[in-house]
């Protein structure tokens, strides 16, 4: 019986590389990373075009990933590599490996699109200013790209912190960029260390889970995987087999599983700028326009709530900890949003709105809305990225002018840019039919329906902010396009603006589009009246386009909705208040909508005009506690100072006094005793000949009498 | 082994006879040509002396020579010369190629070192006598041919040490080391007088079985025995027969100080391990060296490194890091066992520990040399900055103590590791305790010369003198040996347990 032929085996490798070379898509930014460190300087626009050529490619690479689990294939899990092996099933085994599944191929492709754009206009908006140090921006921002596509694509939790520990670093560089101002400086180093706060939580939530589990896997599609920590929970949850789990501090199952979740979820509260820890977002728009948009679109900010996806059937377990987040993003969402409210610098209502929107994915995910949340996070991607990257347009033109009462009129003189940037903004107020309205009411709807449904009456709490964050959201944006695009040209820039390039255009245009009709992935208001199938992405993270070995496995959305709505699980339940789940959608469709017109009315009411004033003033002192983001830095400031300096220098003095104490101690006594050893040794040679016979004749003595010689 | 043809028996000792016979070349080509102003040629045929001897050791030792044959008991195989008075077997060529290395290396060091010394041939002929010597002790079969050779390592290192004749320091460190040699060598030759009383043999197979048949004289025998020990105590530097190191170490020329501290040693060892080990194996009932080796090893490790904690002087820092790692080595002695298997790992891990000590502690001295050469001063504060000046000779100073100290930054962490676990393999846990200790002690005075180098600011500005060929070469090729026995150990240990499966199994 003759083998296979050598060459069978390299047939079967694809040309393009789709769901079965998915990592590529990551490995190309990392190749680009090194060759820029390496030789930045003689490559083409010093780095961005092999930049903008590795993430077209891997962008290519995950829509044919994309493309082939719609034609059915896939999941793919693998172990690449094994960092620590268990001997024979016992211990921990620590690896590395790809997860490709809907939601990690949605969010690759998401990745890949977003980092391409921000690539291309990074043309316009670094090279075409001239910026320096050109190399160690496209360097940063491959290695931000290729630590984000890998987190997307970990396979266990520990691999995933690894990543997020890697994209907090390249948000740190890249915000740091000009750090030679001390602003940048100062704002990479605040983000640096908010961010690290919560992933403190979230490296001791890891070290829960293998404690726990034995296993930080994702999922068990891998040969050699048993079950993913997600599947032991449930099981012991569900059918009380709580054999390969061990809980600590004497609580119970569900009371850890809880625990668990709350310290990963602090890992996510820093990086998705939740309150209390979004503190380090607004700074963070001293880096570059285009890092921002890269940074709130879809990588750092974006990885937060991406982490609570990949393992949400462990939070589907937990009712507390799904009403803890609800409640969290739902205030960040309304929180937010009063502080966009006064903002004067274009880039600041940006940030404050992406804090906002991040609230609303955290509300989907604790409301019990898998896919609203995915749905809102993908939409709010495109037009986030659109805002950003319109924002910078506006910002080159203004020859870096941030505030928007030195603008003004400026529609006339960039169509382009207005144009795009009204779309997103639509998009971002949640105006029919833009991306913005349809995953924002989805949120909204999930979060409702599960509130009236019984489950969880803090639900009712959290929709009542974000129902009101509608309203602020509407507000803030139409103001900010009114400031920026309307009325007269307030200074001489304004009133003749820098033009922009092609290349910042383009991605523009792309994103534009995309904002105007991203909403048909899952147009979920009107699902009353459309075909079961037509809501294209619950069907798609249903897997519906799948074999039975993922639509049955514990990674679907119908799955995550089976948990939630048992007992074992969350213990949700829907209700509709009597009007059925088709009304109900569209009820609240067409109430949010009119929510979001009237400050939309009432804003161009205010700021509409050809010399709007800034009324702001009228608020007295609301608008400084405002303008001063309810004092939150200064709070935590004086935590820091009041509270855990204190603490520090107690622990330094414990450190300085005891602990080296106790070393220099040591050392001391070290030291004398080498101080009278030395003494010996006094250069004499008959001292030493008699110590020498000396210690013969002890050594004699000893053993003589020792060895019965005598 | 399947040679085609088998060399004769007497060319065993190739080795040896290569050394003598450089030694003589020397001073024959010192005859023809007087005025020693032909360094280069002196070095060359040193070095090529040493090469052609080490050549023969590592080819003998590769190619199976006097070690057990396929079909031999692993014990067997030794080649016995001129009626059992010298044996070669797997220990005794071990212990050649670090001898041979190390004298490689010395030689090598000394050319720049030695420019305007008037004896350049003598010294060249007596480093090479000397390690003719070393290389006999390792294949001593008799107390008779042990004493001489031993006797031929003394006397040449006497007047190696002092070598420079104007300089005190190498004068007082030379009669030192003289004096207490002699008194030692006294002792030791009054050892081997009593174990002849005791025994009626004096070659160590017959000392051997005569011991085993039991004889009449236990206290003198012991008595005998432990004198021995004492003579080899000297050797290898072991407290309280080390107190000629320091002086005589710190008074050498540096080379010197790195032959005698690594060569030297060596060669005090081997004899231990064949003597102990192989022949008084079984006369641990009459004096139970076993412990005494204990006490020797602790109690040198402990004083050693706390003396070095004091020091100013960076060489008598080394000259007692040298004696402390005599007292880490004699546990391959002090955790003896009896037992077979035990007693080849533990054997095998002080050779093993110094085969990578010969590299890193001739490496650590000749590094002191090119200091010397310079001009830089002796104490810990005249080497400040040193690392802004000769940023590699630093990195390979570096790269030595830190793998004296034992971390693995070169082989002395896998060595020193093998002897951790041979006290554990041992039962001796208060020994591994005191390895522990020690070690952690000495980091801190190895460390202090590391921050002297790279860290403080110079004093003054040094001046950048020129870059003597040969020593750095010899730095170079010491560093890159310290570092490759990270990956190469395993070639080494094997070597190492083969070696001591002969005598201990």
């Amino acid at each position: 019986m003759l083998g296979t032929h050598p060459l069978a085996s390299s047939i079967s490798i694809p040309i393009v590389p789709g769901i079965g070379g998915a990592e590529v898509t990551a490995l190309f930014p990392l190749v680009t990373f090194v060759l820029i460190l390496a030789f930045g300087r003689y490559l083409p626009f010093k780095g961005a075009f092999p930049g903008i050529v590795a993430t077209g490619l891997g962008f290519l690479v995950a829509l044919a990933t994309v493309v082939e689990i719609a034609g059915g294939a896939g999941p793919r899990h693998e172990t690449l590599h094994t960092l620590v092996a268990g001997v024979s099933g016992e211990g921990v085994t620590l690896t590395f490996g790809v997860l490709i599944d809907p939601l990690s191929a949605l969010m690759l492709t998401i990745v890949g699109l977003i980092s391409l754009l921000v690539h291309l206009f990074s043309l316009g908006y670094m090279n075409a200013e001239g910026e320096i140090d050109l190399p160690r921006y496209y360097a940063a921002l491959s290695l931000f790209t290729f630590s984000m596509m890998a987190f997307v694509l970990s396979d266990n939790l520990l691999m995933s912190f690894v990543f997020f520990e890697l994209v907090g670093l390249c948000s740190y560089l890249l915000i740091g960029f000009w750090y030679r101002e001390p602003g940048p400086a100062s704002a990479a180093k605040k983000a640096f260390l908010v961010t690290r706060f919560g992933d403190y939580f979230f490296l001791i939530g890891v070290v829960a889970v293998l404690g726990t589990f034995g296993t930080a896997q994702f999922a068990s599609y891998a040969p050699g995987v048993e079950a993913s920590f997600v599947e032991i929970a449930t099981d012991a949850l569900e059918h009380g087999e709580t054999g390969e789990m061990r809980t600590f501090l004497g609580l119970g199952e569900r009371a850890w599983i809880t625990a668990i979740g709350l310290l990963v979820l602090g890992g996510a509260v820093g990086k998705s700028a939740q309150f209390p820890l979004h503190t380090w977002l607004p700074d963070a728009m001293e880096g570059p326009t285009p890092v921002s948009a890269l940074i709130h679109a879809a990588t750092m900010v974006a990885a937060g709530v991406f982490l609570i996806a990949r393992m949400y059937g462990f939070y589907a377990l937990s009712p507390t900890a799904l009403a803890v987040i609800a409640l969290v993003g739902g205030f960040t969402a309304f929180f937010a949003a009063t502080m966009a409210l006064v903002k004067q610098e274009l880039k600041q209502v940006l940030a404050y709105s992406t804090i906002s929107q991040y609230g609303y994915m955290m509300l989907a995910l604790g409301g019990g809305g898998y896919v609203a949340a995915v749905f809102h996070l993908t939409t709010h991607a495109i037009f986030k990225a659109l805002l950003f990257l319109g924002a910078g347009a506006v910002i080159i033109a203004m020859h870096h002018e941030e505030n928007m009462w030195e603008m003004g009129g400026l529609k006339d003189e960039m169509r382009t840019t207005y144009l795009t940037f009204l779309a997103g903004s639509l998009a971002l107020a949640g105006i029919f039919p833009f991306a913005g309205f349809w995953s924002k009411d989805e949120v909204l709807f999930e979060t409702l329906v599960h509130a009236l449904g019984g489950g969880a009456p803090v639900l009712f709490v959290a929709y009542a902010l974000g129902l009101l964050a509608v309203i602020l959201t509407a507000f803030y944006t139409f103001r900010m396009v009114l400031l920026t695009f309307h009325g007269d040209p307030r200074t001489d820039t304004a009133e003749d603006p820098h033009s922009i390039t092609l290349s910042m255009k383009v991605p523009l245009v792309v994103l534009g589009v995309l904002s105007v009709v991203a909403g048909v992935l899952n147009m979920g208001v009107f699902k009353g009246f459309l075909p079961e199938n037509a809501l294209f992405l619950e069907r798609w993270l249903d897997g519906a386009t799948m074999g039975e070995q993922f639509r049955e496995s514990s990674l679907t959305a119908e799955h995550y909705h089976h948990v939630l709505t048992h007992d074992f699980g969350a213990g949700y339940s829907s209700g509709y208040a009597g009007l059925g789940e088709g009304n109900l959608a569209l009820v609240g469709g067409v109430v949010a909508l009119v929510l979001a017109l009237i400050p939309a009315a009432v804003a161009w009411r205010l700021y509409g005009g050809a010399e709007p004033d800034p009324h702001m003033m009228n608020l007295g002192r609301i608008r400084t506690v405002l303008m001063n983001n309810y004092y939150q830095d200064e709070y935590q400031v004086w935590l820091a100072r009041g509270f855990t300096l204190p603490i520090a220098t107690l622990a330094n003095k414990f450190d300085q006094g005891i602990i080296d104490g106790l070393v220099d101690g040591s050392g001391g006594v070290s030291l004398f005793a080498g101080g009278r050893f030395r003494q010996i040794q006094t250069g004499v040679a008959t001292t030493y000949a008699a110590l020498l016979v000396l210690g013969l004749l002890i050594l004699i003595a000893v053993f003589a009498v020792t060895g019965g010689w005598i | 082994m399947t040679e085609v043809t088998t060399l004769p028996d007497w060319t065993a000792i190739a080795p040896a006879l290569a050394l003598l016979g450089t030694a003589f070349v020397l001073l024959l080509a010192d005859m023809i040509d007087p005025d020693d102003s032909n360094g280069t040629a002196l070095t060359g045929i040193s070095v090529t002396g040493g090469l052609v001897a080490l050549g023969f050791a590592l080819w003998y030792l590769l190619a199976g020579t006097g070690q057990p044959g396929a079909s031999q008991e692993p014990t067997e195989g030794a080649i016995e010369l001129f009626g059992d008075a010298l044996v070669v077997d797997g220990m005794s060529l071990f212990f050649s190629v670090i001898i041979t290395s190390v004298v490689v290396l010395v030689a090598l060091a000394s050319h720049e070192y030695l420019r305007e010394h008037p004896y350049q041939a003598e010294y060249y002929s007596l480093v090479l006598l000397a390690s003719t010597g070393m290389v006999m002790v390792t294949a001593a079969n008799s107390f008779v041919t042990a004493f001489i050779s031993i006797e031929l390592v003394s006397l040449p290192s006497y007047a190696l040490v002092a070598s420079l004749k104007t300089n005190e320091g190498s004068v007082e460190g030379g009669l030192k080391y003289f004096l207490i040699g002699a008194l030692s060598s006294a002792i030791f030759a009054y050892g081997i007088a009593l174990v002849y009383v005791a025994t009626g043999s004096l070659q160590f197979g017959a000392v051997e079985i005569a011991i085993a048949d039991g004889v009449g004289f236990d206290s003198l025998l012991g008595l005998g025995m432990l004198m021995i020990l004492g003579g080899i105590a000297f050797k290898i530097a072991a407290v309280p027969f080390h107190f000629w190191a320091p002086d005589a170490y710190e008074g050498a020329p540096a080379p010197i100080s790195a032959f005698i501290s690594s060569a030297s040693k060596a060669a005090g060892f081997v004899l231990g391990f064949r003597v102990f080990v192989d022949v008084f194996g079984t006369a641990t009932g009459v004096f139970d060296w076993v412990d005494a080796f204990l006490i020797l090893s602790i109690v040198t490790m402990t004083i050693a490194n706390f003396t070095a904690l004091k020091q100013d002087n960076v060489k008598r820092i080394l000259a007692y890091s040298s004696v402390a790692h005599a007292g880490y080595i004699l546990i391959a002695l002090a955790a003896f066992t009896g037992s077979v298997e035990g007693e080849i790992s533990i054997l095998g891990a002080g050779m093993a520990h110094l085969f990578v000590y010969g590299f890193m502690n001739t490496g650590a001295f000749l590094f002191i040399a090119l200091a010397e050469y310079w001009d830089v001063g002796r104490t810990v504060e005249d080497y400040h900055g040193l690392g802004n000046r000769a940023p590699f000779a630093c990195a390979a100073m570096t790269v030595f103590l830190f793998s004296l100290a034992g971390l693995p930054i070169g082989g002395g962490f896998f060595s020193k590791f093998y002897l951790l676990f041979a006290t554990v393999t041992g039962g001796q846990e208060l020994l591994g305790a005191a390895l522990i200790i020690n070690s952690v002690v000495s980091l801190f005075y190895y460390t202090r010369i590391v921050r002297a180098i790279w860290i403080e600011e110079p004093g003054e500005d040094l001046e950048p003198g020129e870059y003597p060929t040969g020593l750095y070469a010899a730095i170079a090729v010491a560093a890159l040996a310290t570092i490759l026995l990270i990956p190469a150990f395993g070639f080494v240990i094997e070597y190492a347990e083969i070696a001591a499966r002969m005598i201990g199994g």
